[in-house]
């Protein structure tokens, strides 16, 4: 008896303490939907107003303020992504410039908060939406010139491929799974090839040094 | 309790279910950080930022005193590998391991980071500028010292206006490894301290204890030469031999490998240019009367060196000319130093080599800016002058001789004689420790400076240092930028327009722009030239070499008489990882295999196999090497690449502070060393030092890359070996 229970208090503590070890951790990001996390910016950054649709209703003259999106283009802020390995979180300055001519948005909180970090030449703290683990390495440039650049799809339509509908979202929240198996399931699909490319595979690379060297 | 009723199933099964809750509390991603990780942006990027591609700048090393010019990697700001400058003509766009760990040297946790006082109070760096300009009031000008190590460049200019500034002419500089008898012996025998050592144009070298290839003068530049040197071209492979005591990194790469009794080098010079004069070579009068007495029969039994070797040693020699013969440390580290590096500078001179292997160096046209090389005994003189209490105030940046001077010195007794200290640091080592104001430094890859390297390369140049990145550490400063707020207190007039060293440094080289071959350009573009090639050559002449070697002077004392208590010669090894041991606290060097015993993380005793089995000792056993200076203890590794009448210890270990990795690995061979110099220039004679071994009856395992049965193959013949005695290298002469 005197056996048993110190048996079962051993194991007992053992669990409690890889559960606690469990609970220090960062939450589980595979969520059901392959959901990411919410993740709590500085500034809550509409992604809807910049690039989502136009409203139909709304006037052409710039200076009446526009209820609808901007349709801006994605590769407009984040520069990088069609020459770097990184899409790179847009600098300070690309922001600033286009908000120091738009006087009707001034004094709004988003916007006031915007101006105190550009007086303060301070950088935006933003929080990391899409993360991969350190042995990844995914090359934006490869897939925008390839998709974008090359057969012509429409800039959301492949940059939604990993990043969801972004344009209807406020914050950025992680759309789909960014696993292995995830980005296989799509380097295995035949992809249609226009006749004008010189490339003759039709999906993506299978090579393990292709992502992880 | 549990001890009683808890048997080994039940631990087996409460490991196992343990193991499966870990397991299990482990599972999924854990490096991805999404929602936690920042990622920062510009607020303003540079034109050229571009995230996630690498830039490029130039700079110099700044890790030894060969200055080699290097190309640093950088991403999003961070610098993250250096490469060498392929426009170089020290390294040839090479680098080496000790090069390569720069980066360690800049992102090292344990670097000082703020002003401080004795004690490590922290205090701003206004009060501390003022508390040495208040120090020094009432001092007179010849009790203020300042030791450096080697220095050069603008920095060298700065430092030398505030010492005329302060009325003082003490500059001690110091190199506790540097081949400072040697440079004593090449100005007698070719006019100049360090000539160009054409080892590409040699058919053979002979190398007396020059471990040129590891860590002697400029090794990424030999290494790159050597290897022109081996390419079977139209003169042939050339043929390497090395003579010394114990095996170096050069040694082990050589053709022949000829083991000597310690500090017999220069009997064995004379004895090979009496068998070339044997051999037919006609030897000026004064050389063959010194010779006459070092026939054969004598050389063998002073040396250990077989009449068989010597006659193929001067048969090659008389064969294959140009020849280039270097006298290195290990022959220069005795009271006889001098001799031994002018019988083997002698040797060139008969066999014709001077000019023809032996070059003269570049003239550098600003002796302002050219190299102070150190040496060791200006430390010996600092060392004096504190005994006798005729220093106040002691500035010092660059040098560690708390570390590096034995301990028969008594330097840091002498020290602390010594009113108030100020130290320029990048860690808080043995020195350090004993400041009453320690100044933070600015990494190599934050600083602004320029070098001009003693060894150069095609043609002389002014390598420009610039910082690779931001500064990690808000309140270091460059060593240029301390000087300069120095002086101004001081000659508040003649610096003020410098706002900092880097408005004085581009000022002063962009005024000499024609001096650099950049006449005709607008300031700017000669600025950012530079900048971006990081480097200028001068307009310098062509030196001239005076080749006066004669054997006047030359007197050899006999073999060291066998010491009954001391029986055994201590060879300390300047290794390429951790020289005289200012790097030990980067963990990549300390966790490098050091290339001969493949030893990582600790010192050791060399010994030779006859030796140990004399002694009974087996690899691991701990065991105690006592000098007349004192004892250290450390782990014995057999070795046949040595003498039987030496032993061999690593220097550069064996730290009490510097930092997390430095402290408390190996020992520290420096301190057990006798206080003995070479009886011409004053040197410590590092080699002088004899021992005696007894074991403590421990042992540990020898921690190293190359296996428990170590070189011994176990019997198998998987790499055969043999003694050059036995080999007939044919084709060789």
């Amino acid at each position: 008896m005197h056996r048993f229970l110190s048996l079962f208090i051993l194991l007992v503590g053992l669990f409690a303490n890889a559960a606690s070890h469990a609970a220090d951790a960062p939450p589980s990001i595979t969520t059901a939907d392959d959901l990411g996390p919410v993740v709590e910016q500085p500034i809550e950054f509409p992604h809807n107003r910049h690039a989502g649709n136009r409203d139909p209703a709304d006037a052409a003259d710039p200076s009446v303020p526009a209820k609808g999106g901007m349709e801006i283009n994605c590769m407009y802020c984040h520069t990088y992504a069609r020459r770097s390995m990184v899409s790179g979180i847009p600098p300070l300055r690309k922001c600033i410039g286009c908000h120091q001519n738009l006087p009707s948005v001034r004094d709004t909180p988003r916007i006031q908060k915007l101006f105190e970090y550009w007086d303060a030449k301070k950088a935006i703290p933003w929080k990391k939406v899409h993360d991969l683990p350190d042995f990844v390495r995914f090359n934006h440039e490869r897939h925008i010139q390839r998709f974008i650049f090359t057969q012509g799809k429409p800039v959301q339509e492949a940059c939604g491929y990993c990043h969801g509908d972004i344009k209807t979202m406020t914050v950025a929240r992680r759309q789909k799974a960014l696993s292995m198996g995830w980005c296989v399931s799509c380097h295995e699909k035949d992809h249609p090839v226009d006749a004008a490319a010189t490339k003759t595979t039709t999906h993506g690379p299978n090579d393990c040094w292709q992502c992880h060297k | 309790m549990i001890e009683n009723s808890f048997d080994r199933r039940d631990f087996l099964k409460v490991l196992g279910w343990g193991g499966a809750a870990v397991t299990l509390s482990g599972c999924g991603f854990t490096s991805v950080q999404d929602g936690v990780e920042t990622v920062v942006s510009y607020v303003e990027p540079p034109e050229y930022a571009i995230p996630g591609i690498s830039v490029y700048f130039n700079s110099t090393c700044a890790q030894c005193d060969a200055g080699c010019n290097i190309t640093g990697r950088l991403r999003e700001g961070r610098v993250l590998k250096l490469e060498g400058n392929t426009s170089s003509t020290i390294n040839y766009g090479k680098m080496c391991g000790l090069g390569q760990a720069g980066v360690q040297a800049h992102y090292n946790p344990d670097r000082v980071r703020e002003p401080m006082l004795r004690g490590g109070e922290v205090l701003a760096w206004d009060k501390a500028l003022g508390m040495i300009n208040d120090k020094l009031s009432g001092v007179k000008g010849d009790e203020i010292a300042f030791l450096t190590g080697s220095v050069s460049g603008h920095v060298k200019v700065l430092l030398q206006n505030y010492l005329e500034a302060l009325g003082t002419k003490n500059h001690y500089a110091y190199e506790a490894v540097a081949p400072s008898v040697v440079r004593a012996a090449n100005k007698k025998a070719y006019g100049v301290e360090m000539p160009r050592l054409r080892l590409d144009k040699a058919k053979v070298v002979v190398s007396f204890g020059a471990d040129f290839l590891g860590a002697w003068v400029s090794p990424v530049n030999f290494s790159q030469q050597y290897g022109k040197f081996r390419k079977a071209g139209d003169t042939g492979r050339g043929v390497l031999v090395q003579i010394e005591s114990k095996m170096t990194l050069t040694g082990a790469n050589a053709d022949r490998w000829i083991a000597i009794r310690p500090g017999t080098e220069g009997i064995l010079a004379l004895g090979i240019i009496h068998a070339l004069g044997a051999a037919g070579l006609s030897l000026p009068a004064d050389v063959a009367a010194v010779s006459k007495a070092y026939d054969a029969a004598r050389v063998t039994k002073d040396t250990g060196v077989s009449a068989e070797q010597i006659e193929k040693l001067a048969a090659l020699l008389k064969e294959r000319s140009p020849s280039l013969v270097i006298a290195g440390s290990a022959a220069e580290g005795y009271v006889h130093g001098s001799q031994n590096a002018a019988a083997i500078n002698l040797l060139n001179s008969v066999l014709g080599n001077i000019g023809k292997t032996i070059e003269a160096p570049t003239n550098v046209p600003f002796p302002q800016v050219a190299v102070t090389t150190g040496n060791r005994s200006s430390v010996q003189a600092l060392n004096d002058s504190m005994a006798n209490g005729k220093v106040k105030v002691l500035f010092s940046y660059g040098a560690n001789p708390v570390f590096t001077t034995p301990t028969a010195l008594k330097f840091k007794e002498n020290l602390s004689k010594v009113g108030f200290k100020v130290v320029f640091a990048h860690y808080l080592d043995e020195t350090t420790q004993e400041a009453d104001l320690v100044l933070p430094l600015d990494s190599a890859l934050e600083d602004w400076g320029t070098s001009v390297p003693e060894y150069q390369g095609e043609s002389a140049q002014l390598s420009i240092q610039q910082p690779l990145m931001e500064k990690l550490h808000a309140n270091t400063r460059g060593v240029g930028d301390i000087l300069l707020a120095l002086l101004k207190q001081r000659r508040a007039n003649e610096y003020k327009d410098y706002e900092d060293f880097y408005s004085y440094l581009r000022n002063a080289v962009v005024k000499n722009k024609s001096a650099l071959g950049s006449a005709g350009e607008d300031d700017d573009t000669f600025w950012t030239g530079a900048l971006s090639k990081g480097l200028v050559y001068f307009n310098g002449s062509k030196g001239s070499l005076s080749a006066k070697s004669s054997a006047a002077g030359i007197v050899l004392p006999a073999p060291a008489e066998e010491d009954a208590a001391y029986p055994l010669h201590l060879i300390p090894a300047v290794t390429a990882n951790l020289r005289d041991g200012r790097h030990a606290n980067l963990p990549w060097l300390q966790e490098s295999p050091d290339p001969m015993t493949t030893i990582v993380w600790d010192s050791w005793v060399e010994l030779h196999p006859k030796t140990a089995a004399k002694l009974g000792i087996v690899e691991g056993d701990i065991i105690e090497v006592t000098s007349r200076s004192g004892s250290i203890k450390a782990q014995a590794y057999l070795f046949p690449g040595i003498h039987p009448d030496a032993v061999s210890m690593p220097l550069g270990n064996g730290h009490v502070a510097m930092g997390r990795w430095a402290k408390d690995v190996g020992v520290n061979a420096f301190g057990i060393l006798d206080q003995v110099v070479d009886k011409e220039t004053g040197e410590l004679a590092f080699n002088e030092t004899r021992v005696k071994i007894s074991k403590t009856g421990k042992r540990v395992i020898v921690v190293k890359d190359e296996g428990f049965i170590g070189g011994s193959q176990a019997g198998n013949k998987i790499a055969v070996r043999a003694s050059t005695d036995e080999v007939e290298l044919s084709g060789e002469v």
